[in-house]
């Protein structure tokens, strides 16, 4: 049986989220943090929520971006677990391709992420991603079985339609709308690797 | 989540556990944001196994939920129990060497399930179970086997057993607690547990 591990990125798969620090640069990592804990509640839908903090975001240049982005830590388990399996490992993620680059790099497997364009400097939002879109498009590849993990609202569209779906805490507790999605509850990086290898 | 001398009974599980086994996978139904929560806090290794249906399903169905993801041997406990660490880490050792090991204990239930006992070469061994008579010593509520054994229960895990009798016995030193009377005698048994 081929599976797929789909995971999300910020505070799934890094350790840190990956907005605030950003934000951090126009001194409005407290702000964004906020909208990025009422957007994973639900409150907000994650595309409004996306384009309003590039409006904000898109201010720090690119460059500058990924040199942060190059240095938020990856949990050191699941990076190893994609490492060994990177063929089968999908990074399914609401940010932004020109962002997250370095990340994904790091990662070294394929990603589904929302889209955006940078002319002359300025970031334009082209795409924001569904996530459930992005698994049945990973599942066309020929996967029999799709192991998702997240802790977002934004999350739910992926973790619904997969065949095993893990809400994981591992930088914070997962929101109770991913919860309810999830076949399982895990908040340690090294536990949730046991038990993908597992599934 | 019951309290029992200061700490919850999942947690005097989870500790007794961890030293023996590779991994703890908790079922979670009713009111599972606090076990949730307390596991976030407490017991962040610990794989929580969300079922939803707990309304509908009885522990039988929930253990083969919990074995999700598990091949090889898996120890299928009760998460009202009390048990003493020398003889969990007895228990685990014995099943280690056969393959199906039923916990048992002396009777101390008011609704206990009985066992009944032979003396075999290789030790005792249950060779059925009963409501109806009582026995010197019950189900502990208690089995280490294949990952499998509780596949399509549908009644309670002592019926699900008796299709593989006779199975080698281990008895445990444990307190079970599901009335307020057992809370009294669990408590006594906590202390003394702890005092050592």
């Amino acid at each position: 049986m081929k599976s797929a591990y789909c995971f999300d990125l910020d505070g799934t798969l890094t350790s840190i989220e990956i907005l605030p620090c950003i934000a951090s640069e126009l001194g409005v990592a407290e702000e964004i943090a906020t909208l990025t804990r009422v957007t994973m509640s639900g409150l907000i839908s994650f595309e409004e929520s996306m384009r309003l903090r590039c409006l904000i975001l898109g201010q720090v240049p690119v460059q500058r971006v990924h040199e942060i982005v190059d240095t938020i830590p990856l949990d050191p388990f699941l990076a190893d677990f994609i490492a060994e399996r990177s063929d089968d490992c999908f990074v399914v993620t609401g940010n932004l391709d020109v962002w997250i680059e370095p990340l994904v790099r790091r990662l070294g497997c394929r990603t589904y992420s929302s889209r955006a364009a940078l002319e002359a400097g300025k970031l334009t939002v082209e795409h924001v991603l569904d996530k459930g879109v992005a698994i049945g498009e990973i599942r066309a590849l020929g996967y029999d079985r799709i192991l998702a993990v997240g802790d977002g609202a934004n999350d739910v569209p992926m973790l619904r339609r997969a065949d095993a779906a893990v809400a994981f805490g591992g930088v914070h507790s997962p929101m109770p709308t991913a919860i309810k999605e999830s076949h399982f509850v895990v908040h340690d990086g090294n536990s949730l690797c046991k038990l993908l290898t597992a599934l | 989540m019951l309290e029992i001398e200061g700490r919850t009974l999942l947690t005097r599980l989870v500790n007794a556990l961890r030293p023996h086994v590779p991994r703890i996978h908790v079922v979670v139904g009713y009111r599972e944001e606090l076990i949730i929560e307390h596991c976030a806090l407490h017991h962040r290794d610990v794989i929580l196994v969300r079922n939803p249906d707990f309304r509908t399903t009885n522990t039988a169905q929930s253990m083969r939920m919990g074995a999700t993801g598990v091949s090889g041997k898996v120890l299928f406990l009760d998460g009202d129990l009390l048990i003493a660490d020398e003889s969990l880490g007895g228990f685990i050792q014995r099943a280690a060497t056969v393959p199906m090991l039923v916990g048992i204990a002396p009777t101390r239930s008011e609704q206990a399930v009985c066992v009944d006992l032979d003396d075999h070469a290789d030790g005792v061994r249950v060779t059925g179970f009963t409501r109806s008579e009582s026995k010197p010593y019950e189900w502990a509520n208690v089995v280490a086997g294949p990952a499998s054994i509780l596949d399509q229960a549908t009644g309670y895990v002592f019926e699900k057993l008796s299709t593989y009798l006779p199975v080698p016995a281990c008895e445990l030193d444990l307190r079970e607690v599901d009335t307020p009377a057992d809370l009294e005698f669990a408590t006594a048994f906590a202390a003394s547990l702890d005092a050592t």
